[in-house]
C-alpha cells in the first residue's frame, strides 16, 4: 500500500512538475502559450517572489496576527507569497475569525438536509469548473471536485438568500487551490460574497448592474473618449465587463495576475475592481479607439485582457494603484448610490 | 501604447469580428408584447427593420478584421436553461468540433461569428451565446431586442429544461422583437438511453407556438448546420428579398431538410 502510495504521489509530481504543460496551479497551458515572453518575465518576477518571501517571514514570524497597518497595506500590494496566502487572506478578510467563532458549522451545513434544486444547479457545473486544471479532472487523486461540490453546497445553504450563482463555482475552485483546505475556501467565498463584494450574486444581481453602471461612471470621468466611443455604438457596459466582476478576474486574466488582485481585494476591498477595470482600459485606450464598430470593440475587450502587460503581474499591480489616478471610496458609495436609484426606477 | 506586442500577435484564437455591424441605439423601445402565433408576424417593413438595427446595407461588401467578405449581417442569440448546450451548439457550428469535457460554464454573454454562403450571398452571423441560469435573465434579455434570431433550446434529457421553455417563449415575447426570427432546438438526442424528451413533445410545443422545431446533437453534428442556415436564410430572404422572388418558407425549408435522431450515429 505504503509504495502505492508512494508511487502516486511521484506520478502526480512528475504531472505537475512538467512546467512546459501544466503551470504551478494544476492549470494546462494553451497550446499557444508564449513561453519567451512568460520566461522572460517570469526570471525577474522570481527576484521579486524571493525578497517578498523574506519580507513575509520575517513579518509573520513570532505574531500570529496580520495587523491593518500601512506596511502590511505595502506588503499586501506587493503580493503575498503563495506559501503564506491562504493564511494572510484567512486574517486579513476577517475568515479566520468567523471560521473560530463558528466551530463545526461547516460541518453541519454539509450534514443538513438539501434544497434538491440547489444541488441540481450545482451540479451542472461540477465538470464545467477548470476542465483544464488536472486537478479537477475526475481522474486526479485528490479530485478537488469533490471539495468544490462540497463548498458550493454548503454556502447556498449557508447564505439562502444568494443560494448559488454561476461565477462562483470559479470563485471557489480558485481558494480550493489555493488554501487546500474546503473549510478554509468556505470562509474565504462567505466574506467575499456576504461582506467584501456588494450583492453581486442574489437572484437581482442589483450590485453587478450597480458596478456595471458605477465602472461607466468612473470611465466618463477618468477615460472619456472611451466613454463616448461605447454611448456611439450603444454597448452597454455589462456586454464587456459582466465577467470582470462576476469571475473577480478569473479566466480573463493570467492566473498569477488574479492572485495579486485578490491579495488586496481581501485586504482593501471591491474598489480594487474598479482599478483593474480602469487600468486596463485607460493602458489600452488608443488601440480600443481603432475600433469602429460594435463586435470589434467587443473584441478589442477581450484582447486587452491578454499579453505581456497583463502577464507582467508585479508591474501590472504597480500600475493599478497609479495609472486610474485617485479613487476614493466616497466616491464610489456616491456612485453606487446614485447608479442604484437609477437601476431601480427603471424597473 | 507602451505595449511591447499586441495580443494578437499569437494569432491562433484571433476572432474573425467584422467591419460592418450593428450599432443599436441602447434607448430603443421594447417591442410590445405580441401573440404566440409567430408566422402570423407581418413580413412587411422587416427590411426597414432590419436596417434599422444594423445590417449592413446589401450590394457593397464589407471586409471583416479576418479578412472574410460579408453581404449582409445579423445578430442570432442562443438562448435556454444552464446546461443544456448553447456553447457546444455554437462551438460545433463555428469549428466543427465538439467540446468534450472541455468547456467552461458561460457567465454573462459571450459572442462568435461565422460567415455563411446562402444562395451566393454572404451572411455573418454574430452569434450570442449567454448564461443559462435564471439570474442572469436580467442581464442578457436587454439584448433580446437588437436580436434578428433566436435559437431557443432545451435538453431532451432534461425534462426540466423544456417543461422551462413556456417561461422562455414568455419571457422572448416580452423583450424580443416582434418580427424575431424564432427556433426551437431539442438538443441532445445522441443520448438515446437518457431522453426523457419525447421528439413528440418538442413538435407539439413549437406547433402551439408556430415556430419551427428540430432535434439536434452538438455531439453528433446532428442538424446543427441546418439549424443556423436556415435562420441565415429566413434573415437573407427578409433583408433582401426580391419584388416577384417567392417568399423563403421557413417551415418548409426546415421539414425538408430535418433528419431524424436515428439518421447520423453510426
Amino acid at each position: 500500500m505504503e509504495g502505492e502510495e508512494e508511487e502516486r504521489r511521484a506520478r502526480q509530481a512528475a504531472r505537475e512538475s512538467d512546467v512546459h504543460r501544466v503551470d504551478a496551479y494544476g492549470f494546462e497551458r494553451p497550446a499557444d502559450f508564449d513561453y519567451t515572453t512568460y520566461e522572460e518575465f517570469f526570471s525577474t518576477y522570481l527576484v521579486v517572489l524571493t525578497r517578498r518571501a523574506i519580507k513575509w517571514s520575517k513579518l509573520l514570524k513570532g505574531n500570529s496576527g496580520v495587523p491593518k497597518s500601512l506596511k502590511v497595506k505595502r506588503y499586501i500590494r506587493k503580493g503575498i507569497p503563495n506559501e503564506h496566502r491562504a493564511l494572510v487572506w484567512m486574517i486579513v478578510s476577517g475568515a479566520q475569525a468567523h471560521m473560530e467563532q463558528n466551530p463545526g458549522y461547516y460541518q453541519k451545513l454539509l450534514e443538513g438536509e438539501k434544497n434538491d434544486k440547489l444541488v441540481e444547479t450545482i451540479k451542472t457545473d461540477m465538470n464545467r469548473t477548470f476542465p483544464d486544471n488536472i486537478r479537477f479532472r475526475k481522474t486526479a487523486d485528490p479530485c478537488l471536485q469533490k471539495a468544490l461540490y462540497n463548498v458550493l453546497v454548503a454556502y447556498g445553504h449557508h447564505n439562502k438568500s444568494v443560494g448559488y450563482c454561476q461565477g462562483m463555482n470559479f470563485i471557489a475552485g480558485y481558494l480550493i487551490l489555493i488554501t487546500k483546505n474546503e473549510e478554509e475556501s468556505f470562509w474565504l467565498l462567505d466574506a467575499l460574497i456576504g461582506r467584501i463584494l456588494p450583492d453581486y450574486y442574489s437572484p437581482e444581481m442589483l450590485g453587478l448592474k450597480t458596478d456595471q453602471e458605477v465602472l461607466g461612471e468612473l470611465v466618463r470621468m477618468k477615460v472619456p473618449a472611451i466613454a463616448e466611443l461605447m454611448e456611439r455604438h450603444g454597448i452597454m457596459w455589462t456586454l464587456v465587463v459582466s465577467r470582470w466582476f462576476i469571475c473577480l478576474f478569473i479566466d480573463i486574466l493570467p492566473v498569477e495576475t488574479v492572485l495579486r488582485i485578490w491579495d488586496c481585494l481581501f485586504y482593501e476591498g471591491s474598489k480594487i475592481i474598479f482599478r483593474v477595470a480602469l487600468t486596463l482600459i485607460k493602458q489600452h485606450q488608443a488601440f480600443i479607439l481603432e475600433a469602429t464598430n460594435f463586435p470589434d470593440i467587443c473584441d478589442k475587450f477581450k484582447q486587452i485582457t491578454k499579453g505581456p502587460f497583463v502577464t507582467e503581474c508585479h508591474t501590472f499591480m504597480q500600475k493599478i494603484f497609479t495609472d486610474p489616478g485617485s479613487l476614493k471610496m466616497a466616491t464610489i458609495e456616491k456612485l453606487r448610490e446614485t447608479s442604484r436609484e437609477k437601476l431601480i426606477a427603471q424597473r | 501604447m507602451s505595449r511591447k506586442k499586441s495580443p494578437r500577435a499569437k494569432g491562433a484564437s484571433a476572432s474573425s469580428s467584422s467591419a460592418a455591424a450593428s450599432s443599436s441605439a441602447p434607448s430603443a423601445a421594447l417591442p410590445a408584447a405580441q401573440p404566440p402565433q409567430r408566422q402570423a408576424a407581418g413580413h412587411a417593413g422587416a427590411e426597414a427593420a432590419a436596417a434599422a438595427n444594423g445590417v449592413a446595407p446589401p450590394g457593397r461588401p464589407s471586409l471583416s478584421s479576418s479578412g472574410e467578405f460579408y453581404d449582409v449581417a445579423f445578430k442570432v442569440m442562443l438562448v435556454g436553461d444552464s446546461g443544456v448546450g448553447k456553447t457546444c451548439l455554437l462551438v460545433r457550428f463555428k469549428d466543427g468540433a465538439f467540446l468534450a469535457g472541455s468547456f467552461i460554464s458561460t457567465v454573462g454573454i459571450d459572442f462568435r461569428n461565422k460567415v455563411l454562403n446562402v444562395d451566393g450571398v454572404k451572411v455573418k452571423l454574430q452569434i450570442w451565446d449567454t448564461a443559462g441560469q435564471e439570474r442572469f435573465r436580467s442581464v442578457t434579455h436587454a439584448y433580446y431586442r437588437d436580436a434578428h434570431a433566436l435559437l431557443l433550446l432545451y435538453d431532451v434529457t432534461n425534462r426540466a429544461s423544456f417543461d422551462n421553455m413556456q417561461a422562455w417563449l414568455t419571457e422572448i415575447q416580452e423583450y424580443a422583437k416582434q418580427d424575431v426570427v424564432l427556433m426551437l432546438l431539442g438538443n441532445k438526442v445522441d443520448s438515446t438511453q437518457e431522453r426523457v424528451v419525447k421528439r413528440e413533445d418538442g413538435e407539439k410545443l413549437a406547433k402551439e407556438y408556430g415556430v419551427p422545431f428540430m432535434e439536434t446533437s452538438a455531439k453528433s453534428g446532428l442538424n446543427v448546420d441546418l439549424a443556423f442556415t436556415a435562420i441565415a436564410k429566413e434573415l437573407k430572404h427578409r433583408a433582401m428579398k426580391l419584388p416577384n422572388e417567392p417568399r423563403f418558407k421557413l417551415h418548409d425549408y426546415v421539414k425538408k431538410e430535418v433528419k431524424g435522431a436515428g439518421c447520423c450515429r453510426s
